[in-house]
């Protein structure tokens, strides 16, 4: 067993542990789980330590790294040939920092997990089968796991949500679930599809492997997703484009992109904070991933074809979410849709299919990751103490608790780009490297880095405006004495979540090297991949 | 030990730059454990010894040095950081290095007592780390880093007093109007990275760079790439129409408002723009000037009705630093640093001794027991009985600032507006408006500085006294008054150059020797000088017969006042214009996403379950009632049938023989 299974199944022994342990043990399950991912953040550390940025990744299975492959169905089915299946995981440039993002991630969510009360197996349980699900995501290389993955990840979710969530939490734990569903299972088909189009050149069987899928000699001619000489349509349009537009959706939903983006304020708002964390630092990275591993990487020339409503779409999630977020009084549902906002600028970067922006848009997913989860840890905080987070019940909250301010401050301006953080570098080289594309002639046009960047101007004003409303003035709070007696600054326990994520921003911000160093070989490949369907 | 006493210049920048970076930490750690702000001074005191000792002096007049090193490398693109010191740099680190050292004295005793001091001296030290690493940066990237973390040290600081709600509402407005010009310089950055591929200010506009190897200059991108640096350059140094945010700062602390709204942050703006100054074609140079004069006539005009002793002196830094991009505008970029170099000294003198000024009125206010607001030049007069050195020093920055001969503004002035002229003469035709804009503004400065100091020192004291008839205004406190009598002696002309009448003699023009475009044109030299200071005399004359001797001949509510005071409804036409229209936009998009984005969600789950709803019924009474019907129709024709079966051997008996005689008589009629 590799390191990187064991990254991915530690959560599980952890799952099992919780569950065989009797009842009167329950206040040991929330240390079992810190012990996990304690692990696996030093795991999924050493490795990025031990990876080495040369690594090319993406369509060559020696670009990986980290890699088990280990038959694991292998049928003959009569006339249909043989079904190949494997346990195929490996990492490299883009994967592995996603990896580590995810583990600390989850380190954040146990950490804010340390006060819930109803049925702690249960949560625990699931949040652990949850962590192995998101791992198994980022590392799988065989389509059919990929897949596996994908689905289990939605079971947990769905009761996390749905039991431990808010008022309304079982119209947001459905909403999510349908809504994942629904691109997922279209999905299977294009999965389907893909593995009677793609024959594994060293068995001659059809193959779920998605390295093979990324060479377009392993196509069978006249297959349906063939890669050269493809005349099969559906409704007039290309199969290959149909194709990447069903696994795009799929993706897309997480990610999300407007329109498709209604879900997750319901959910963010109705989760329990360390859920909110985990569905904003992990899930929606998985959708941003997935549009690299998948779409792009399997389906170049789609993406060469359709990378300018890509970079559409990125502008108006940007500029509708930016939007949207100014116009919120909920301070969870503001932070919600500057997510949609600021994962637009993923997709904007994606689609500029230069190497600036892609990396920046790679850059953003990490950044974003942990700058959200510590923006919803920080709403959680005010939301432990008095169950409120409507904007215009609070005012003057520096006076009161003057350190969780001086935290909600430095998110808020790491959050909105401000140099030195790591948002900043992720935005900037979104909008650089989309302006550059049409200088290299990816058919990305200047107006949409222009208009992307007026969302950064946007994000500012909806992150000053909320801390002028809520955090200046004098204190003036809607519960009165009760909630100024009830709102106590951060404690230790707050203040060491907090503080590492805030600190990593800080980091990356000043040291982008960390991560451009292991990302850069990846993302050139990815890059040259696709620009030469251009 | 020698050593130790000759640090090279480069190390040295570094240690200018780091040493407020260091004292910032020091001060956020301990936080209000230490209160005596003995960290940041320290630390600002070793930068300008520093500074003056091993930067300045080592390469002033003498060859540039610079330092680059790798920063990260993005795809195939490595960006670099790095140290430039040349003339304009070194110079530019000095002059904030030795305005921030009397700021930082003065402070210590104007903020004494206040319970958030911690914070200030960590703020002001951030300040100065990040405005001393914008002066000396190599490359566009970084410097546009520090330059966003120069608006944040200011978004801080304007905001130092953040329960009062005017002060909230001014850092939030001014770290939005500066983000307006950071995208503007982002844009910059992305057009210089898609035609040059690099950042570095020496490849591009060094002696061996792209621009001075001669490249086309009127292409529509480098047109562009011109037209967004100097969006953000108007941002910061608070050019029309963006000049809105600076009056409002002045609801910080006067010691920030002296340095960082008058004298250092806002020049950075005129500092950016001569540091790329290569990049510029005639058509943006044109556009540069244009904007220049206008905000140097509108910012004047506005200082002229403002009644908060603070709002003229901001009014003027705008005006000011108009007059700068003008200088920039006609390519005279040596003119707007001279002129950048003396005012912030003077600028930053009339802030401290307006701070003076407040400081006492506010201390008469508490003891008082009465209710005016200080700094309303209104409640003010007579002044100069009770604060004789600080009317002394705040006379001679604002002959400085009118441009009264012996004075260092005397100097820097004339060269822009001598400049102006020769430009003008040179270009012909109605270029020479511009150059009359300046002249008429110069007598404009001349005349609200003038009433300033009429109405606030001259006369009697328009506040009522207490009881007693005791007056509680004193001089400021020596820790305030040093500082000041430093920066008094900077406004003369022996600072900057040994002769007090012609600017030629400057150490500042001599150090850039700047090749103009237009031709010297000697007659101006003696005119323009002369015009201007018999208009000053005269615009003062005119000033103390209204104000000191209270001839005054305007009605005080006339239009030409009142929109004054309110800069032509600007503020409000923005609010109207661009936020009251965003937030409807917001409220309209939210509306959009509720009910007919997620409406459409909703209305698709609807439409399942109504489906769902159709086939259930289907299922139970068509599909499921068939199968019923079927059932019920077996059952039935089996319970008709059913009595058959009784067990009666007679029936059985009839049954069987009536089948026997259906039989017979079927087969007889057969």
């Amino acid at each position: 067993m590799g390191l990187l299974s064991l990254l991915i199944f530690l959560p599980l022994a952890a799952t099992f542990l919780i569950l065989l342990l009797p009842r009167s043990l329950q206040s040991s399950f929330k240390y079992i789980a810190l012990f996990f991912t304690v692990l696996q953040l030093l795991l999924s550390g050493y490795m990025y330590t031990q990876f080495d940025g040369s690594a090319t990744g993406i369509n060559q299975v020696s670009g990986y790294r980290f890699v088990e492959q280990l038959p694991w169905i292998h049928l003959d089915i009569g006339s249909l040939g043989r079904l190949e299946i494997d346990y195929f995981i490996g990492v490299d440039g883009v994967s592995l920092p996603l990896l580590v993002l995810s583990s600390l991630v989850m380190l954040m969510a146990v950490g804010s997990s340390w006060n819930i009360q109803k049925s702690p197996k249960g949560y625990f349980a699931l949040l652990m089968l949850l962590n192995m699900a998101v791992m198994g995501i980022f590392a799988a290389l065989d389509f059919f796991l990929f897949y596996i993955f994908y689905e289990v990840m939605l079971f947990p979710l769905y009761f996390l949500i749905g039991i431990w969530g808010g008022a309304n939490r079982e119209y947001a734990a459905i909403k999510f679930f349908i809504y994942t569903l629904f691109g997922s299972v279209f999905m299977l088909l294009v999965i389907v599809g893909l593995y009677f189009s793609v024959i594994n050149p060293d068995t001659g069987a059809h193959t779920f492997n998605m390295l093979h899928m990324m060479n377009p000699n392993n196509y069978v001619e006249g297959s349906f997703f063939a890669y050269l000489d493809n005349s099969h349509t559906i409704w007039g349009i290309p199969a290959r484009m149909i194709g990447f537009i069903v696994l795009f959706v799929a993706f897309a939903i997480k990610v999300p992109i407007v329109p498709l983006h209604t879900w997750l304020p319901d959910a963010h708002v109705e989760a329990p904070t360390p859920i909110s964390i985990v569905l904003a630092g992990i899930l929606l990275k998985i959708g941003g991933y997935g549009i690299i591993r998948v779409c792009m990487s399997i389906f170049p020339d789609a993406t060469a074809d359709a990378n300018w409503w890509l970079g559409l779409i990125g502008v108006v999630s940007i500029l509708y979410g930016a939007l949207n977020a100014l116009a919120q009084k909920d301070l969870k549902r503001m932070i919600a849709y500057s997510s949609v906002s600021h994962m637009g600028f993923v997709l904007l970067g994606l689609a500029s299919l230069t190497a600036e922006g892609v990396s920046g848009a790679l850059f953003q997913m990490i950044s974003h990751g942990f700058l959200s989860a510590a923006l919803f840890f920080l709403v959680g905080v005010l939301y432990d103490r008095v169950h409120d987070r409507y904007i215009y019940n609070f005012r003057g909250l520096a006076g009161l608790m003057p350190q969780y301010t001086g935290y909600v401050a430095i998110a808020f301006f790491a959050s909105l780009g401000l140099p030195g953080f790591s948002a900043f570098i992720g935005e900037a080289f979104v909008i650089i490297g989309s302006f550059n594309a049409e200088s290299v002639g990816t058919g990305i046009p200047r107006w949409m880095a222009i208009a992307g960047s007026v969302g950064i101007l946007l994000s500012a004003a909806y992150f000053l405006w909320t801390l002028q409303r809520m955090y200046f003035g004098q204190t003036r709070l809607k519960g009165g004495e009760e909630w100024a007696s009830k709102l106590k600054d951060l404690s230790l326990r707050e203040k060491s979540i907090l503080f590492p994520a805030l600190a990593l921003a800080l980091v990356l911000g000043i040291m982008p090297s960390w991560v451009f160093d292991k990302m850069n070989t990846s993302v050139l490949n990815l890059v040259s991949l696709i620009t030469a369907q251009l | 030990m020698s050593g130790l006493f000759n640090i090279s210049p480069i190390p040295a920048s570094i240690l200018v730059v780091g040493l407020p970076f260091v004292a910032f930490l020091i001060q956020a750690l301990l936080g209000k454990k230490s209160i005596s702000g003995i960290f940041s001074l320290a630390a600002i005191i070793l930068s300008t010894l520093i500074s003056g000792l091993f930067v300045f002096t080592d390469i002033w007049q003498k060859a540039p040095v610079s330092y680059t090193v790798d920063w990260f490398t993005i795809g195939n693109k490595t960006v670099t950081i790095g140290i430039l010191l040349n003339n304009l740099t070194v110079l530019m680190q000095f002059i904030v290095c030795i305005i921030a050292l009397p700021v930082h004295i003065y402070s210590k005793a104007y903020m004494k007592g206040d319970p958030g001091i911690h914070r200030y001296w960590m703020y002001l030290s951030l300040f100065c780390f990040a405005m001393l690493g914008l002066t000396v940066s190599k490359n566009l990237f970084m410097l546009y880093i520090f330059w966003e973390l120069v608006g944040f040290a200011s978004y801080l600081l304007i905001g130092f007093w953040f329960t009062k709600n005017t002060a909230t509402e001014a850092n939030k407005k001014a770290f939005l109007v500066n983000r307006i010009g950071d995208l503007g310089f982002l844009i910059g950055l992305s057009i210089i990275f898609s035609l040059f591929g690099t950042w570095d200010l020496l490849e591009l506009f060094g002696d061996a760079g792209i621009f001075a190897q001669g490249i086309d200059k009127n292409t529509g991108l480098i047109t562009a790439a011109g037209i967004c640096f100097f969006i953000g350059a108007m941002a910061k140094s608070a050019q029309f129409p963006l000049h809105v945010w600076l009056p409002d700062a002045m609801e910080g602390p006067t010691a920030v408002s002296s340095l960082i709204h008058a004298a250092t942050m806002v020049a950075a703006g005129v500092f950016l723009v001569s540091s790329i100054f290569p990049l510029f074609n005639d058509l943006v140079l044109l556009l540069i000037a244009i904007i220049g004069s206008i905000t140097a006539l509108s910012a004047a005009y506005f200082a002229l009705c403002q009644y908060d002793i603070k709002k003229v002196l901001a009014f003027s830094t705008v005006s000011q630093l108009g007059y700068m991009m003008v200088a920039v505008g006609i390519g005279a970029w040596d003119a707007a640093i001279f002129h950048l170099a003396t005012h912030a000294f003077f600028k930053c003198l009339l802030f401290l001794c307006a701070g003076a000024v407040i400081h006492e009125m506010a201390h008469h206010k508490e003891h008082s027991g009465q209710d005016f607001d200080p700094q309303d030049l209104r409640n003010m007069g007579g002044l100069r009985k009770y604060m004789p050195k600080t009317f002394v020093l705040m006379g001679m920055a604002s002959m400085a600032l009118a441009g009264f001969p012996l004075t260092s503004g005397y100097l820097s002035k004339d060269a822009i507006v001598i400049s102006a002229f020769e430009w003008a003469t040179h270009q012909g035709g109605l270029f020479i408006i511009l150059p009359i804009t300046l002249v008429f503004v110069s007598l404009l400065t001349a005349f609200y500085i003038g009433r300033l100091m009429f109405k606030a020192f001259f006369g009697t004291l328009r506040v009522p006294k207490n009881e007693q008839q005791h007056v509680d205004l004193h001089e400021a406190p020596r820790q305030m008054l040093i500082p000041m009598f430093f920066l008094g002696i900077c406004c003369f002309f022996f600072v900057f150059s040994f002769n007090p009448f012609s600017y030629h003699q400057a150490g500042i023009l001599e150090g850039f020797s700047v090749q103009y475009s237009f031709a010297e044109v000697h007659s101006l030299h003696l005119a323009i000088p002369t015009l201007l200071t018999l208009g000053t005399v005269l615009v003062w004359l005119v000033g103390w017969n209204w104000y000191v001797k209270n001839r005054y001949p305007l009605r005080s509510d006339s239009a030409f006042l009142i929109w004054g005071e309110r800069q032509l409804g600007l503020n409000e036409l923005y609010k109207k214009a661009f936020v009251d229209s965003t937030m409807s936009l917001t409220r309209f998009s939210y509306w959009w996403d509720r009910h007919i984005v997620d409406g459409t969600v909703n209305g698709a789950a609807y439409v399942a379950r109504s489906i769902s709803r159709a086939i259930d019924w289907i299922d139970r009474y068509i599909v499921d009632g068939l199968v019923n019907t079927i059932a019920g129709t077996t059952y039935y024709i089996g319970h008709l049938l059913r009595w058959v079966q009784n067990g009666r051997i007679q029936n059985y008996l009839g049954f069987a023989f009536t089948i026997i005689l259906i039989g017979i008589v079927y087969l007889i009629f057969r």
